[in-house]
């Protein structure tokens, strides 16, 4: 405990790449998301094929793969990135296909009546989109993007591995100079737990405030 | 001049023929009940008239603006468009905006269509809602209103667009019967003003009493076309007959 008292400064800094590395993911993702949902639904048939495969291939890969796909593989070809901007691309592709996952269910629960009647009152099928089912989408996405979001809290523990100091690696590098596990692992899991625990609280008040009608 | 002339409409879902030359003319100001059993093709009739569903031979004409079955897809939108800010549509769910209040409801075609401000479009939005009878209710949302409310809202959405043309799918099918009055009441109200009007109904009363004309629908087919007092008292088709004999069963 004393251990993990002393190193606190080391581990919240730790935390904070994690935090950051998280919201700028799901910044780039939810843009990411949002032009592939849009792409899947509205586009025309190779712009529809393109996001098909976007999103099978990165649902069926495993995360670990893309990264070190990004920040070593790509050297091959000359293309380099710092650990961290690595971290930043191959997580904000990875997300944005879970994300346009969870826009385009949220597009399609939105009944087939709303776009009607706007249609009907003479809107084109763009303004509908934007003023009618794009508002109701949100809400339909937003328990399922936290879903997204938390899941990506926990999932850039995989950058430690491309020599990010987030906290897993943070964690690694005290064990390695002290030569004790059990109190470093607790301490970081504690604390990833604290920050997802955190999110959802907060989410769930977004959600409620959402639903005033 | 018709506000609605249709020339050999047929429409077909795969193979499933759901209007079968379908040729007839409205004039402005006429009250036309389309009656009918279900699955005779009465919703889909409506919804070619504004477009929400393409005729797949023939040709249908709203107010001058021209659709065939073979118009190309770019001059199909801009015609559709074109009849589609001329006509309103009252929907079966009453479809309303749930994430807008009622006032916003009315509003919101002014808003992006006319491309209108909030306070003139607050005042159409007003003086309609106080025309069916829910000036209070400005600022509830959908979900507060009891169904019969929500339906009113509805036709004051469509009428703020003033369109020359209303058309009405079941517009109290699924009303709660105490609230089917207040609904009708209203679209009496219309047509005394003299607004073109195409009602699918269930409601025999209300179309013995306020249309012009009945349009009895089998099949695909327009079966019958006659005045009220004719088609009720007198219908000369067995299915037309057979149907009146049903729906006055109880």
């Amino acid at each position: 405990m004393q251990i993990v008292i002393e190193n606190l400064p080391f581990l919240l800094r730790g935390a904070y790449y994690t935090l950051l590395i998280t919201v700028v993911s799901m910044f780039f993702g939810l843009i990411i998301g949002l032009l592939t949902a849009i792409a899947r639904i509205r586009g025309n048939r190779v712009l529809r094929s393109i996001a098909r495969g976007y999103v099978s291939i990165i649902r069926g890969t495993p995360p670990l793969v893309q990264i070190v796909i990004v920040y070593y593989g790509l050297v091959d070809y000359g293309i380099e990135f710092g650990p961290l901007t690595a971290a930043y691309i191959a997580l904000s592709i990875n997300i944005g296909a879970y994300v346009s996952e969870a826009f385009r269910g949220a597009i399609e629960s939105v009944p087939k009546g709303q776009v009607e009647a706007a249609l009907a009152t003479g809107m084109t099928e763009r303004q509908a989109m934007r003023r009618i089912i794009v508002p109701q989408a949100v809400r339909y996405a937003i328990p399922p993007l936290g879903n997204t979001f938390v899941g990506m809290l926990k999932e850039t523990s995989l950058v430690s591995v491309i020599a990010v100091t987030e906290l897993m690696r943070s964690a690694e590098l005290l064990i390695s100079q002290y030569y004790v596990y059990m109190p470093f692992y607790l301490a970081i899991a504690a604390m990833y737990w604290m920050m997802s625990t955190m999110f959802t609280f907060a989410l769930h008040r977004v959600e409620k405030r959402l639903s005033v009608y | 001049m018709s506000m609605i002339e249709m020339k050999q409409v047929y429409k077909k879902f795969g193979d499933n023929e759901v209007l079968k030359d379908i040729s007839l003319s409205i004039p402005a100001h006429q009250v036309v009940a389309v009656i009918g059993p279900s699955g005779s093709g009465k919703s889909t009739f409506l919804r070619c008239i504004n477009g929400l569903e393409t005729i797949t031979e023939g040709s249908i004409s709203v107010n001058g603006h021209e659709i065939h079955a073979n118009t190309s897809p770019k001059a199909l939108k801009k015609e559709i468009h074109a009849i589609r800010q001329e006509t309103g549509m009252v929907f079966q769910q009453f479809n309303l905006y749930p994430h807008k209040t009622v006032a916003e409801n009315v509003m919101e075609a002014l808003l992006v269509v006319k491309k209108m401000s909030n306070e003139p479009a607050y005042q159409i939005a007003s003086s309609l809602l106080a025309k069916v009878g829910l000036a209070e209710k400005e600022n509830a949302y959908p979900s507060q209103l009891s169904g019969g409310q929500q339906q009113r809202v509805a036709i004051a959405r469509a009428l703020a667009m003033e369109p020359k043309l209303m058309l009405f799918d079941e517009p109290t099918s699924a009303l709660d019967p105490e609230l089917v009055g207040e609904v009708l009441k209203v679209m009496k109200s219309l047509a005394e003003d003299g607004m073109t009007m195409v009602i699918v109904t269930h409601e025999m009363k209300f179309a013995e009493e306020v249309a012009d004309r009945i349009l009895f629908m089998a099949d695909g087919f327009i079966v019958e076309d006659a005045e009220p007092q004719a088609f009720f008292k007198n219908p000369q088709t067995e299915r037309a007959q057979k149907f009146l004999q049903k729906v006055s069963e109880f």
